[in-house]
């Protein structure tokens, strides 16, 4: 071991020991409770795939996955293709910082009082109904907006956008202004060299925030609870369910399971796209140059 | 200034422009044109603008007011992409996701030129700058020298009609550097290109140039080819800016009809100036470089003299110092070519120090230049 591994070692050790402690002891609980079986009110430990079987012939269970998943997909499509300009903003063309720090500012405000603004605007006598029937284009109040997916996408997104921002501009600020203008010079215009040059450099970044979202969205039990409706219900709440009121633990823990391995999918399956299309370069990046003496 | 004085319209025209950034006035009232297959040099100290002259040309920066002609045709609205210009980037801004290879080829694949051809001009520019086996390595693994050959390479692969270099040789080392000078005078040779080159290192200013723009606070001081700018600066900061000079202070005075006179501390200096720039009465300087000046016998017709005693000698190899003091109390210094067994003055001799009149240029004190 170098002198400079072991010091590398001994700053990690307290956040390493807090995850071990704290995340993977509970998560290799967790996936052992999803084999076990659940008689009357009590856990007996076991060895079976009964807890998974029942998950995936559930129609309810299948039913909120689907709608985790597609609300998931679309908040994190949405809320990515938000925050991109607002970064590139950000990063390359605001002079000022001021509204960086009002985006953080927005985290001020808690994440309920948020849920409750939405289920306001979207409400039979919400603004958006309000305005509607003002301009004429329904003669009665909408009652779909609120209690259905849609509800759901929008909330999340207005919420999860300020971590995606912040996500987009620290993978952005890598990448010097100066690359960008070298795109240019050689003849690409500004949105080619978005293409051609930011995003394969901020690839892990705009992967990361897309895939982060994707998670929060898709393991939300709250926000669909409150203006989900049954059309809007999602997996998070299912399997927040089985915890909380049914007490069947391991089948929650296998749901559990099955969510993360959808994410794991998800998360292949952008990144084939990605590779497809050009966006994240093929090969590895290699480490930054060492600097010269 | 009499520059673009060729009979073909000028490749790039400057007229009148100026730069502002907020309040701080960036560049002032640029004149300048570039000929066709020209290397010319914007050479001053840091800050001066030369950057932003660069910036303006490849259309990164507008002119506050002002117009800038590439090829006759007014360019103010056409874009960095549109510009028949190529640029290396002062820290050479090579693209960290892709390899050399794929480096170089990015302009011509964003042109869409086909496949095989693309190959066979990258590879043939890689030949040239000397990283063909190489071309697989991504930037990060390259030395400082290599980065610079590469942006050197990704830019004149795209066979632009003028090609703008931001201090290119800044990072690399002595030898590195007088290697590249080279390399890059021969490519220009090869490709025809128009090279407009920033630096703020006056050798390689003289090395490379055809003409050299000097420019201080935002301003053209002189622009002129480097013999010249070096043997006739005509402001006291061009004089001072190139290379080592010596200066003797006085004050002009009329001597006669159309005669002017230097008075300085060691006597008067008749002054055999053909520039307008000094007149009557003013405070003035004369310049003289340390190796015009000899320890021979001064002809009164054709030389101007003073009588010193050295106060230091140090010797170089090939060449020799002398530092010495008039005996008017002026500290200057002369450079000596070395003749193996020539005798030549030591520390504490008294010598008399001559100069020929067409060596040295009478120059107005005051900052304002031509
Ligand atoms: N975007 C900008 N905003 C405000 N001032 C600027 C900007 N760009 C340059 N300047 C100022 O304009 C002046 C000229 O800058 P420039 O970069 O052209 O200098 P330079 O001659 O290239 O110097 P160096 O040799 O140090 O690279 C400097 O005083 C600089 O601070
Ligand atoms: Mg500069």
């Amino acid at each position: 071991m170098t002198p400079s591994q072991r010091t590398g070692g001994i700053l990690a050790a307290p956040a390493a020991t807090y995850m071990l402690l704290f995340f993977v002891v509970p998560a290799i609980l967790l996936f052992s409770y999803s084999f076990w079986i659940s008689s009357g009110f009590r856990i007996v430990p076991d060895f079976v795939l009964t807890n998974y079987i029942s998950a995936i012939r559930s129609p309810l269970f299948l039913r909120v996955t689907y709608n985790a998943i597609v609300i998931g997909l679309v908040t994190a499509s949405v809320t990515l293709c938000l925050s991109i300009p607002v970064g590139y903003y950000l990063t390359y063309v605001a002079r000022s910082k001021i509204i960086f720090y009002l985006i953080l500012v927005t985290w001020f405000s808690s994440y309920l009082v948020r849920i409750y603004a939405w289920r306001t605007l979207l409400g039979t006598n919400g603004l958006l109904n309000a305005v509607l029937l003002q301009l004429g284009i329904v003669d009665t109040p909408v009652q779909a907006f609120l209690f259905s997916p849609f509800a759901v996408a929008i909330t999340l997104t207005h919420i999860y956008l300020p971590f995606a921002i912040l996500m987009v501009v620290s993978a952005m600020s890598e990448i010097k202004a100066e690359l960008i203008e070298a795109s240019r010079d050689l003849g690409t215009s500004a949105l080619g060299a978005f293409f051609r040059v930011v995003a394969p450099n901020a690839a892990q970044g705009l992967i990361g925030a897309f895939m982060l979202t994707f998670i929060l969205v898709a393991g939300d039990y709250v926000t669909p609870q409150m203006v989900g409706g049954s059309s809007g219900q999602t997996t998070g709440l299912l399997i927040a369910d089985q915890f909380r009121k049914t007490g069947n633990w391991p089948l929650g823990a296998a749901q559990a399971f099955l969510m993360f391995l959808v994410s794991l999918v998800i998360y292949a399956l952008v990144l084939a796209l990605g590779r497809l299309t050009g966006l994240i370069p093929a090969r590895r990046k290699t480490k930054p140059a060492r600097e010269v003496a | 200034m009499n520059n673009g004085t060729s009979a073909e319209a000028p490749l790039i025209e400057l007229s009148n422009g100026q730069k502002q950034f907020g309040l701080f006035q960036a560049l002032t009232n640029i004149n300048l044109a570039i000929n066709e297959g020209e290397i010319v040099t914007l050479l001053g100290p840091s800050g001066c603008g030369k950057t932003t002259l660069m910036r303006i040309i490849a259309g990164f920066e507008t002119l506050t007011s002002g117009t800038l002609k590439i090829d006759g045709k007014d360019v103010a609205s056409l874009p960095p992409e549109k510009r028949p210009v190529n640029m290396v980037f002062q820290r050479y801004a090579l693209f960290p996701h892709l390899d050399v290879f794929d480096n170089v080829a990015y302009g011509l694949k964003v042109k869409g030129v086909e496949k095989e051809e693309r190959r066979r001009r990258v590879q043939a520019m890689l030949r040239t700058v000397q990283m063909e086996s190489l071309s697989h390595r991504f930037i990060g693994e390259l030395s400082g020298g290599q980065c610079q050959r590469v942006a050197l390479a990704r830019a004149l692969v795209n066979g632009p009609r003028v090609l703008l270099l931001d201090e290119p040789l800044a990072a690399l080392d002595l030898k590195i550097r007088q290697h590249m000078l080279g390399e890059m005078k021969r490519i220009q040779l090869e490709t025809g290109a128009t090279f407009v080159y920033v630096t703020h290192d006056q050798d390689e200013a003289m090395i490379l140039s055809d003409r050299v723009v000097l420019i201080d606070h935002g301003q053209i001081v002189q622009v002129d080819r480097p013999q010249d700018m070096y043997f006739r600066p005509r402001s006291l900061f061009a004089a001072k800016f190139l290379g080592e000079t010596n200066l003797f202070e006085g004050k002009l005075t009329v001597s006669g009809i159309g005669q002017l006179s230097l008075e300085t501390q060691d006597g008067p200096f008749e002054v055999v100036s053909n520039d307008a720039a000094v007149s009557g009465n003013d405070a003035a300087v004369m310049s003289v470089r340390p190796e015009a000046m000899s320890f021979r016998q001064s002809n009164a017709q054709l030389d101007y003299a003073v009588d010193a005693e050295i106060a230091d000698v140090i010797f170089s190899g090939s060449r020799s110092f002398f530092h010495l003091v008039s005996l008017g109390g002026q500290k200057f210094r002369v450079q000596v070519q070395n003749m193996p067994g020539a005798a030549l003055p030591v520390a504490g001799d008294k010598v008399h120090v001559s100069w020929r009149k067409d060596s040295a240029t009478v120059l107005p004190l005051s900052r304002i230049s031509s």
